[in-house]
């Protein structure tokens, strides 16, 4: 066990847990933010996608103490949960189950904010790996697209 | 006003009593309990309206993706008569009074409907009552709109909330009055999920989220052959691990709830699952062993060429047709076993008191879950609570129960509340499988190009069989009377299923997601053999005449040739069917299953490495009545897209007795970008309405596989599609 000392959110947290940890586990188990998922642990899947100084990363395959910079999960993507893709997702009604749409926010946020209006390339490129069963894909896609249309970077 | 004093809902129901299972309606409350007046109005467990003008609408069912929790209160609030957006939804407990809870055969909204239009319409008439005896005005003269009660001779208005106290002391109404469907305001329109701002904000709960005071986290190491034993374990190095507490023997419930394995119990995942790692356990792995593909598939294709076990359907002459005709073409069909993989591994969390017990997690049978908690522990089952969270996906894996009963079981050994988590890995390897099976199809044409006969010959893996663990034969694996049953004179079906140690289970479609494929291409390909157009042999095998034809399965008693010939004419419309276009090809299938009729097309071209790329699909779908406009579409587009994802990518084999696949790595699934552009067309109806949270996926595969055909002239008969086998 070790302390670390996390920046998420714009918060200063201190965690005293194993090093080997993965953030995913971090996040969820030991602070409590409970909005990224766990879906494979493997790095396959998304579900557990987070912002690292603005990178789109699995947090089910980094363990804490390879963690140096900035962490954004969905808690933080905006102050009232009102960042243009949330927005847009709920205007779309993307989520079915809803269990991946946290990951797919992520990765989509990442993306606009490296490139405020992506093509559909760029789109199916930043989003291959995001797995949705339910097959939301297309509403995702639209929702994106809607968010880039109203200046998504933010 | 009188004054109001609140009640607690457990006051209300020690009160009002809980009896049986349907509608109960809770009156009289005021009656016999004078000293409580409420604020609330409360006339059956469906719906509160508080003097607030609070309006709460309780989601029955669990949500798991099928938008139900959406639906269901859509139903409650059009015959209420309220301001959709003014509602509040909430998840219901399993509660007796509000009748069957569960997610599975697309059954929600068929089951409910009546229910919840009653529920909602008697809450209405109670409060339009309560107006008229407020006003001393005949209750013709008073009506509802809008969460208000009005009334024809003068402006006044009373909103819900002021009439909630009055009418919570009326008597319940026996026989209320429905509305007429052309006055429906809310029913028929797209409503966005309730709980999506949740959602997207990361706080939606769901069962993998739930986090009791004291609770531990337990990871479970099960035999990776199906069928085997823990012999014996050492746990030595996994009790080392900084926070794991216990290690715990788990031994099978029975061969279904199976829950044999030695589960890592500790403060929090991450502990768990490495401890877990360093665990050793001893295995007595059984017979099933031995068991692989390879050996399944070969007792497939041994009862496919000889006589079925059992006799389904037999008409006419099959035999003397196949001897006498020129054209006879015959095939054989092959499905792989699949996996559910929803998104949210299983999961389930458990607190096992000395006298009660509390559950959270995601599961489609919570009724069931109950059951198992109260057979493991004794507890009887009015101190079960079951608390429904959001489900990460069910897709059927989640009617089986048994990791809710692995918590319920260490919960209790331990006596502090526990959550057990599946590894990805787990979830690939301890699934109940879409059983795999082989199809053998033969059919004759007479001189004139007609289908005059029919046999399919089945052999598959049977859920059934599987889970009664015994030769009782069970067949819905295939469908009697699904088409082109009743349409050909000379017409055979026999079925013999297959006992496996490997578990299956219902995959989304039970049964339909194998038999639409088969009979959809095999229809195309008779199609082809008659030198016909698919969509007019398809028409022509149904005939002019409109018919009910009889259905024995689920979706029956009967189903309507003129609502399918509808579907098949308006997808062949909508999709240009008959247009060509160069360089684009098309595919068609239809089907009927659980109430509802789809058809489907999809157009694909061929890329430079000579494989198919879909450019478009078109789905028509009839399901009655419609209740979420919005939800319908994406239950439809989720569906194709899933089915398509298993028709390309799906399949799980069996090496030694376990799955050679175990996460997303292996067992792959479709992506954005393969996902196409799909058009959607929902058939007006006012018929009753079915669910949709399946039909769209069946007959996907088939759509596909017959535009490959008809691009390539090569027809895909073994699932999934095998790439290589186009290009060559
Ligand atoms: S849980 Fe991290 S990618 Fe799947
Ligand atoms: S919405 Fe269910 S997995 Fe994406």
């Amino acid at each position: 066990m070790a302390d670390f000392t996390l920046n998420i959110n714009q918060r200063s947290y201190n965690v005293h847990v194993s090093p080997d940890t993965p953030l995913l586990w971090v996040l969820r188990d030991a602070i409590g933010l409970k909005g990224t998922k766990f879906g494979c642990g493997k790095a396959l899947c998304g579900a557990c996608t987070v912002h690292l100084d603005g990178n789109a990363i699995r947090s089910c395959s980094l363990p804490v103490s390879a963690v140096k910079g900035k962490i954004v999960t969905i808690e933080g993507l905006s102050e009232n949960g009102d960042h243009p893709l949330q927005e847009a997702w709920k205007e779309i009604d993307v989520p079915q189950c809803g269990y991946c749409q946290v990951g797919q926010i992520m990765s989509a946020a990442a993306l606009l904010a490296r490139k405020p209006q992506p093509s559909d390339e760029d789109i199916d490129t930043a989003m291959s790996g995001n797995i949705c069963r339910c097959g939301t894909y297309p509403r995702i896609k639209k929702a994106i697209i809607m968010a880039a249309a109203k200046g998504g970077a933010k | 006003m009188s004054t109001i004093a609140k009640i607690r809902r457990r006051d209300f129901l020690k009160i009002s009593g809980i009896t049986g299972t349907g509608l109960i309606l809770g009156f009289g409350i005021s009656a016999h309990a004078k000293e409580n007046i409420t604020t609330h109005f409360e006339p059956n467990a469906f719906l509160k309206i508080g003097s607030d003008n609070s309006i709460l609408i309780f989601a029955k069912n669990p949500e798991i993706g099928q938008g139900v929790k959406t639906s269901l209160p859509m139903i409650i609030a059009e015959e209420l008569e309220v301001d959709w957006d003014k509602t509040e939804v909430v998840q219901a407990l399993l509660d007796p009074r509000l009748g069957a809870q569960f997610a599975g055969g697309s059954t929600a909204v068929k089951m409910n409907w009546q229910t919840l239009r009653n529920a909602g319409a008697t809450a209405k008439h109670m409060l339009i009552a309560a107006a008229s005896t407020e006003w001393r005005l005949p209750e013709n003269e008073c009506y509802a709109e809008n969460g208000t009660v009005k009334n024809k001779r003068n402006k006044k208005v009373l909103t819900y909330g002021q009439l909630a106290e009055r009418a919570s002391r009326l008597d319940v109404p026996q026989e209320v009055k429905l509305k007429d469907s052309k006055d429906f305001k809310i029913i028929g329109t797209a409503k966005k999920g309730v709980d999506n701002h949740k959602i997207v904000t990361g706080t939606a709960e769901f069962g993998i989220d739930a986090r009791k005071e004291g609770m531990l986290v337990a990871v479970i190491e099960k035999c990776p052959v199906y069928g085997g034993k823990v012999t014996g374990y050492d746990d030595s190095e996994a009790m080392k691990v900084e926070g794991v507490r216990h290690v715990v023997k788990i031994d099978p419930l029975n061969p279904v709830d199976r829950i044999a394995g030695v589960a890592v119990v500790a403060d929090n995942t991450w502990a768990a699952i490495k401890g877990r790692k360093v665990l050793k356990v001893n295995w007595e792995y059984g017979d099933g062993a031995d068991e692989n593909s390879e050996s399944i598939t070969a007792r497939f294709r041994e009862y496919v060429n000889k006589k079925g076990r059992i006799d389904l359907r037999n008409e006419g002459d099959v035999d003397a047709i196949f001897d006498n005709s020129a054209k006879v073409n015959e095939a054989i069909y092959e499905v792989p076993f699949l996996s559910h993989v929803p998104m949210e591994p299983m999961n389930y969390c458990a607190d096992v008191r000395e006298e009660e017990c509390h559950l959270w997690g995601p599961t489609q049978v919570p009724g069931s879950v109950q059951r198992l908690a109260e057979s493991i522990t004794g507890i009887p089952r009015d101190k079960i609570t079951v608390h429904m969270t959001r489900v990460g996906g069910g897709f059927g894996r989640r009617l089986m129960a048994d990791y809710a009963a692995d918590a319920i079981t260490i919960s209790h050994a331990l006596k502090s509340p526990v959550q057990v988590v599946w590894s990805r890995e787990d979830d690939i390897h301890h699934d109940y499988f879409r059983p795999a099976g082989m199809y053998k199809l033969k059919a004759a044409l007479d001189e004139r190009n007609k289908l005059v006969a029919w046999e399919l010959k089945a052999s598959t893996t049977s859920r059934y069989l599987f889970r009664e663990a015994d030769q009782s034969p069970h067949v819905t694996e295939v469908f009697p009377d699904g088409f082109p049953a009743g349409f050909v004179p000379n017409f055979r079906m026999e079925y013999t299923p297959v006992k496996t140690v490997v578990p299956t289970g219902a995959w989304r479609a039970p049964g339909h997601n194998a038999t639409a494929f088969i009979d959809q291409s095999f229809i195309d390909e008779m199609a082809y053999v008659a030198d016909k157009d698919p969509v007019d042999f398809r028409l022509e095998v149904l005939g002019e005449e409109d018919r009910e034809m009889p259905y024995s399965d689920h979706g029956g008693p009967t189903y309507s040739t003129k609502r399918l010939k509808n579907v098949i004419r308006l997808a062949a419309e909508k999709s240009e069917w008959r247009s060509k276009k160069k360089g684009t090809y098309k595919g068609f299938a239809a089907h009927f299953m659980f109430g509802a009729y789809v058809a489907e097309v999809v157009s694909i071209s061929m890329n430079a490495k000579n494989l198919p790329q879909i450019e478009e699909i078109w789905a028509v779908v009839d399901c009655g009545i419609v209740i979420n406009r919005s939800g319908a579409e994406a239950q439809i587009e989720g569906g194709i897209i899933d089915g398509l994802g298993a028709t390309i990518f799906g399949e799980v084999t069996i090496a030694g007795g376990m799955a050679a696949q175990s996460n997303f790595d292996t067992y792959r699934m479709i992506r954005m970008h393969d996902a196409p552009k799909i058009n959607i067309h929902l058939v007006e109806s006012n018929e009753a309405p079915e669910g949709l949270g399946e039909m769209s996926l069946p007959v996907i595969s088939a759509a596909y596989t017959n535009a490959i055909f008809a691009a390539t002239g090569k027809r895909i008969r073994k699932l999934p599609v095998q790439l290589s086998e186009i290009s060559s």
